[in-house]
């Protein structure tokens, strides 16, 4: 089981016009998996992750998300989505719902299963990032911690088989990132596979299986969280970790 | 021996008000209808398709609405096509209120944050589901102001359909005023009964508009 590949990008490349955002990415996440993704802003990490979501087409290279490929079929894109959970930088909840309809909403539409039971697993997961008591509330009533614990919540309602957060915690005040950090680890504890863009180095050290370095749409070197803290490999490494791990 | 203005001239403009109601309510709810297809189409992400549509709200914003009348009540008489005056002036404000309000509703589409739509898809939801559910209730919201004040145009507007003969409120103020040689009075009743239509309309409008502001500053 856990040696099964859950994603596997091979020469991915993107382009924005001229502009090419991702270079030749290789990148293969085992089940159980947790990455965390890091690089200065423009390096192509947010880029990578929605690519295998298909927010982002691809232009070059092929992705193939538990077992199925994803090409520009509404079928497989279908598929591929359900099987994948994401949580953005922004919350992005539905602001005209309360916290429970956010997260029964895509269980009914999608998934098509029932409304006791999508309220039922919507309460179940909402109780796991500790926010149950919330739930009749409207988004804009809560904080931005517990918006994006409610974000986690609503991808999970969706039982995916990985997780993609696209920094999850630079849009929250300083005091509540520890309450989102912790929602995620115990998601990772869970044996959730994850792939985390983010700058919370803490957190990588804490919970990564591997961390993977990114700029100008490359992946520069990847490595044990230990190992690559302790010794970078490449000098545009040890610059970032320099820039990064000297606010810390 | 020229009539007063009388309670037989009142029931006459009470029977214009019923009619500009009617052709408003008639325009209005066929131009919602139409005006959803034209604001969906307007932003489906279909380059060809988008462009036609951009095509045909640029004709309906950009020629006289008098011109569309006379093109739908004249013109497809020319055709073959008898139509009332009542079912050509109909068919002429729903089209063009199809137009006014698809390009009001696109603007609201467009102005729901692309997050989500994005958070949407990233749950797998369908483009209908993404619509029904989590884009147009939010346009709604955003787009209902301006969709009243679009509403308060129109019934002002309807005076245009006197120009095919058919007798709304402002048309029977004017044959009650030729009969009566009391403009002044008719007129005046005319005006406030548009008024009265209006002016409740315009203070939602305000309200909302209002409401809208207060949940934004949140």
């Amino acid at each position: 089981m856990q040696d099964q590949i859950l994603i596997e990008m091979k020469g991915v490349q993107k382009w924005y016009g001229g502009y090419q955002a991702l270079r030749n990415v290789d990148l293969t996440v085992r089940r159980g998996e947790k990455i965390v993704l890091c690089g200065p802003s423009g390096s192509g990490k947010s880029t990578l992750i929605r690519c295998i979501n298909r927010l982002e087409a691809i232009q070059q290279g092929s992705i193939v998300v538990n077992g199925h490929r994803l090409d520009d079929s509404i079928k497989a894109i279908d598929v591929v989505r359900q099987d994948v959970g994401m949580v953005f930088q922004s919350f992005n909840l539905f602001p005209h719902m309360t916290v429970l309809q956010n997260c029964m909403l895509a269980p009914i539409r999608a998934r098509r299963i029932g409304k006791t039971e999508a309220e039922a697993t919507a309460r179940k997961y909402l109780e796991r990032v500790r926010i149950g008591e919330q739930a009749e509330k409207y988004p804009a009533q809560l904080s931005g911690g517990q918006q994006q614990r409610v974000a986690i919540a609503r991808a999970l309602c969706m039982q995916p088989k990985v997780m993609l957060f696209d920094e999850p915690t630079s849009a929250l005040d300083p005091e509540m990132v520890k309450e989102v950090l912790d929602t995620m680890i115990g998601l990772a504890n869970d044996g959730m596979t994850m792939i985390c863009v983010t700058h919370e180095m803490g957190f990588a050290r804490q919970v990564a299986d591997r961390v993977i370095f990114m700029a100008e749409g490359q992946i520069i070197e990847e490595g044990v969280p230990d190992a690559f803290f302790r010794n970078p490999q490449h000098a545009r490494t040890k610059q970032f970790l320099g820039e990064i791990l000297a606010h810390h | 021996m020229t009539p007063h203005f009388g309670l037989p001239e009142f029931g006459f403009l009470l029977r214009g008000l019923q009619w500009t109601v009617l052709l408003t309510l008639v325009a209005f709810v066929g131009g919602c209808t139409a005006g959803l297809i034209v604001a969906l189409l307007r932003t489906c992400g279909r380059t060809t398709v988008e462009w036609i549509v951009r095509i045909y709200i640029g004709i309906f914003q950009g020629t006289p609405l008098l011109l569309q009348l006379f093109v739908v009540y004249y013109g497809l008489a020319l055709l073959g096509l008898k139509l009332s005056a009542f079912v050509a002036v109909a068919i002429g404000f729903t089209v063009n209120a199809s137009a006014f309000l698809g390009e009001i509703w696109r603007g609201a589409i467009q102005a729901v944050p692309r997050g989500q739509t994005e958070a949407a898809m990233a749950l797998g939801l369908h483009y209908s589901a993404r619509m029904r559910d989590i884009v147009l209730p939010q346009a709604i919201r955003i787009a209902l102001p301006a969709t009243i004040g679009y509403l308060v145009q129109l019934i002002k507007g309807t005076s245009l359909a006197a120009i095919v003969g058919f007798i709304e409120l402002a048309r029977a103020g004017q044959i009650v005023s030729n009969q009566t040689y009391q403009p002044l009075l008719v007129f005046g009743v005319v005006g406030a009964m548009y008024f009265i239509l209006c002016w409740p309309l315009s203070w939602w409008g305000s309200r909302v508009e209002a409401r809208l502001a207060l949940a934004g500053q949140r």
